[in-house]
């Protein structure tokens, strides 16, 4: 399943970085480490890396705490003319019933505070949100350099 | 010879061979044909010998390749047995809690903060806070790189049981980059207090200090005045 909607999600023109899988909770951390590395290479500015870094945390645990793990693709690209960061986050989980309640402040179904996503979508450029009901989620983000 | 005789002598023979390569499939590969008789028979003879001795020579070296991957997963299994060990003992030495001032403890903290690691970092804190009865907390968190709404929940939860304590906690080391996420994150910290340095939180509880010092000593001289009125 993953894979179909990676193809409908993924476009030629971009520049695929890497792709990994999340499944333990310390991959969490060792896949944000990642995406800093690659923010870095990118050439952001400092507050720039901290945002993207804590955005992808933000998905990251949500991936492994409601769908016990998922695949993360990272890619560059040219969107709208300016040169971009895209990470993608696949998993096949619950999938989430309303998307809006969700993207909404202090809304949570688990322990946390309830700002994850939207709090992830004020950190980044481009957030877009993909969900079915038991068939999984996909979230991509976007950081213009 | 006659040809009775003759067919005699091959059956033996080839009971023999048949002996041979019963006991090799049996596991002994000492057993070999050995024919001193030189004819056409004999060449099979040498042939499966050959071939014993080349089968011998396989079944020894994939033994010696055996016990050598064993050993490379026994030392495999142990590094990653120290590997497990070195996690837990850093579990222990990431979160130490030390009392650098009358009233006053410090928790510096340092890489990532999972629930793992908050959960035993809180215990400690908690722990010295009544042992020690320090009514100041300093949480320091130059040290970690990411500050996501999981670790400011942590961070959050641990405020709010020292305070149900009797301490009162103060997070420094937010750098601007991490003061800048965390607004974006819509996370409220403003119950919190907060300072930018570790040097200004021990400033400042310092000056806390010195504040209920005074309050303990009026209450001090003020006690024998109530006497004696």
């Amino acid at each position: 399943m993953s894979l179909v909607m990676l193809e409908l999600t993924s476009e030629k023109n971009w520049e695929k970085l890497g792709k990994h899988i999340l499944k333990f909770e310390n991959d969490v951390v060792k896949l944000r480490q990642t995406i800093r590395h690659y923010a870095k290479q990118f050439r952001m500015g400092i507050v720039d890396q901290t945002r993207v870094t804590t955005a992808v945390s933000e998905l990251f645990r949500n991936m492994y705490n409601y769908a016990g793990g998922g695949e993360v693709v990272i890619e560059k690209g040219i969107i709208e003319g300016k040169e971009a960061l895209i990470i993608t986050c696949i998993d096949s989980g619950p999938g989430i019933e309303d998307l809006e309640l969700a993207m909404s402040d202090g809304y949570s179904t688990g322990m946390g505070m309830g700002y994850g996503l939207p709090g992830a979508k004020r950190l980044v450029d481009r957030f877009e949100i993909e969900s079915k009901v038991n068939e999984g989620t996909i979230v991509r983000i976007m950081k213009w350099r | 010879m006659s040809k009775t005789q003759n067919n005699e002598k091959l059956e033996i023979r080839i009971d023999h061979i048949e002996d041979t390569l019963a006991s090799v499939a049996a596991g002994d590969m000492d057993a070999r044909i050995n024919s001193e008789i030189e004819d056409d028979l004999s060449g099979i003879e040498a042939a499966i010998d050959l071939l014993i001795d080349d089968l011998t020579d396989e079944l020894k070296q994939r033994e010696k390749m055996q016990k050598e991957v064993e050993e490379k997963l026994s030392k495999i299994q142990e590094q990653q047995k120290t590997i497990v060990q070195q996690q837990e003992d850093l579990l222990e030495l990431s979160s130490p809690v030390s009392k650098v001032w009358d009233n006053v403890l410090i928790l510096p903290v340092i890489g990532t903060l999972d629930s793992q690691r908050t959960q035993i970092m809180m215990e400690n804190l908690l722990e010295k806070i009544v042992e020690t009865g320090c009514t100041i907390a300093i949480l320091d968190i130059t040290g970690v790189p990411t500050v996501d709404t999981q670790v400011a929940n942590h961070l959050l939860k641990t405020v709010t049981s020292a305070r149900l304590l009797g301490a009162e906690c103060i997070i420094s080391g937010i750098s601007p980059a991490i003061a800048q996420t965390i607004v974006h994150l819509g996370i409220d910290l403003s119950s919190v207090k907060t300072k930018s340095t570790l040097q200004d939180a021990m400033i400042f509880a310092m000056k806390q200090n010195i504040r209920s010092e005074n309050i303990k000593l009026q209450t001090l001289f003020d006690n024998p005045n109530e006497n004696e009125e």
